[in-house]
């Protein structure tokens, strides 16, 4: 393998390498297992080569693009962070990989997408700042809807409950999935001992956004700062293995932690209404001008050039 | 299962003591039920055996539209129904039953973990099979889900049903599996649990849990259930020791207990067993 393969991910923000559950966890295993990716950070995932982020182009299998594929991948060029691990570890990964996937995953996307206070504030604001011009009116809304479908489809049903009972379950179940990592994990510093394996890449990669990305509601991010093992688990990987991520934390946090609580409350909610009530009125008047008004603007204009359709005019306009 | 209803539940259900005639429904036995459902169905089944507590199996068409949460299996227990094997496991420690409470907090997360490892990929490679693989979707899956129904409702529900699956399977990224692919996951699956189980009789040493039920209901119903081919049965039988723990279940928990019980309780399995 001569040259280096290629990874293409979202870019990072708020402390954190990238802002995406996959990537993360892809970034973390490729640093875990020391495997030399050229890393594409981009905000367009149509210059990714398979369409979707994240994304590992190599030179022999073409592209791969779901984070356990490109896992796989990466263990055939024995980049392997598992290489120490039992069997029955083994088995114990793909158990708690399968928890995370079940359990916390769909509260994560409800929090991220559907939940209409973060979307708007945070996830919508982030997605739409940073991807470029014409793709930024476009893509947040596609992401949006996609993940509500996602959602729709893992839980099975007909249509999406009504949000509060929805969020009700989904968020009981990701705290008791929050709580059992906490016990498995105890006071080691990883997962199975002292080096980091794909279990851990897992786990960063779908708590790593809920601890640094600040959302106005934040259930979930309260019962993981209750949970200090594994909050400083993510601190740990993120300082030792994304030094140069971690240090521009800081500033970018406060600035999007005051605009969401500017945001947050009544000002926005009367600008909406008064938004709303004026293009209501617009439209209205719109279509009063289109069917009606127009004709009588354009019989005044006509007026001294056809006399004789004067009689007609004027009784369109009594109708009026 | 909703949650203000399971909360009430909850609440209740430790009042009323377990009634004789707690009522279990699922689809028709020999006709209708598919592969999923049949695992879902005994797993649950597996579960109350495990525990004692007595429950009647009735076959219904329409079990699909009488679950709460539009999945089978659910049970009819007094004045409530809940479906699904994990609100079940909530509702019956509500009662003061639990096979989980001896575990420590450790090995309790790796049974949850376990638990939705199944969930993960047993069950979703079973529904692959079932509408995904157009060989079984079209000689079993639907002439079976809609065998209660005339023309031209039976297409239609059947067709609907296979989208949706299509659909779901796209959604957490199945879509592009190929068979082999979806056997060798199944295939690993299995290694992880017989790895897990070693060779103690039960997945945490003597006593059976919930994730006992859960298993031996899915790997129950591969081994006894006829597909198109038998490469998924044939994933499972490598691994000798969820053989013998599949039959060890089996025998203490259906066999012994159906020689002294009435009929009702013995018509558990709908393919001939491991024996």
């Amino acid at each position: 393998m001569a040259a280096p393969m290629e990874l293409y991910c979202w870019k990072g923000d708020y402390g954190l390498p990238s802002v995406d559950v996959d990537c993360l966890t892809v970034l973390a295993y490729a640093k875990f297992a020391g495997a030399p990716l050229k890393v594409h950070k981009i905000t367009n995932p149509w210059r990714s080569p398979t369409g979707t982020l994240p994304a590992l182009k190599t030179s022999e299998e073409g592209s791969l693009s779901q984070p356990s594929k490109i896992i796989i991948q990466l263990r055939k060029q024995k980049y392997n962070a598992d290489y120490d691990l039992s069997a029955k570890e083994g088995a114990d990964t793909l158990a708690f990989v399968s928890l995370l996937e079940e359990k916390l995953l769909p509260a994560l996307i409800y929090t991220q997408w559907v939940d209409a206070k973060n979307y708007v504030d945070v996830t919508r604001r982030w997605y739409a700042e940073h991807t470029p011009f014409p793709l930024n009116f476009l893509l947040p809304n596609r992401i949006h809807s996609r993940q509500i479908e996602r959602l729709r489809l893992i839980r099975g049903d007909a249509i999406l409950e009504p949000e509060e009972q929805l969020e009700k379950e989904l968020y009981q179940d990701a705290l008791e999935c929050m709580t059992l990592l906490s016990q498995r994990l105890g006071s080691h510093k990883f997962f199975f001992g002292d080096s980091p394996s794909s279990l851990d890449a897992y786990v960063f990669g779908h708590l790593a956004p809920l601890l640094k990305i600040k959302l106005p509601n934040a259930k979930l991010q309260q019962h993981l700062n209750s949970l200090e093992n594994l909050q400083q688990f993510c601190t740990n990987i993120l300082l030792l293995y994304f030094p140069s991520d971690s240090r521009e934390a800081p500033s970018r946090k406060s600035a999007v932690h005051s605009d969401g609580s500017d945001f947050d409350n009544e000002p926005h909610k009367r600008r909406n209404q008064i938004l709303s009530v004026l293009f209501a009125v617009a439209a209205m008047l719109g279509y009063a001008f289109l069917s009606g008004i127009v004709t009588i603007q354009s019989s005044r204009s006509q007026l001294d050039e056809r006399r004789h359709d004067d009689e007609d005019e004027v009784e369109e306009a009594e109708e009026e | 299962m909703s949650l203000a209803a399971e909360a009430f539940v909850s609440q209740i259900a430790a009042a009323e003591p377990w009634p004789e005639n707690a009522m279990l429904y699922q689809p028709l036995r020999e006709d209708q039920i598919l592969l999923s459902d049949c695992a879902s169905s005994l797993a649950v089944q597996a579960y109350l055996r495990m525990l004692g507590l007595p429950v009647r199996v009735h076959c219904r068409a329409n079990a699909e539209y009488m679950s709460p949460s539009g999945k089978v299996p659910f049970i009819h227990v007094g004045n409530q129904v809940v479906s699904e094997l994990g609100p079940i496991v909530q509702f019956t420690r509500a009662k003061g039953h639990s096979l989980s409470d001896g575990l420590d907090d450790v090995q309790r997360a790796e049974m949850k973990a376990y638990m939705e490892l199944v969930n993960n990929m047993l069950l979703t490679a079973e529904l692959y099979i079932q509408w995904c693989d157009e060989n079984t979707a079209a000689e079993i899956t639907r002439p079976r889900y809609s065998s209660p129904y005339s023309w031209p409702l039976n297409h239609i529900l059947a067709y609907q049903k296979q989208w949706e699956v299509r659909r779901k399977m796209n959604a957490i990224g199945w879509a592009g599996k190929s068979l082999e692919q979806v056997y060798e996951d199944v295939s690993q699956c299995c290694q992880a649990l017989s790895q897990r189980l070693g060779t103690q009789p039960f997945f945490f040493n003597k006593q059976p849990t919930e994730l006992d039920a859960l298993v031996f209901g899915h790997l129950f119903t591969i081994l006894t259930t006829r597909l198109t081919t038998d490469e998924l049965s044939e994933k499972v039988k490598s691994y000798s020791n969820l053989l013998s723990f599949c039959r060890r279940i089996e025998q203490t928990y259906f066999e012994s207990q159906d020689r002294d019980s009435q009929s009702g309780a013995s018509d558990y399995s709908k393919g001939p067993s491991l024996m």
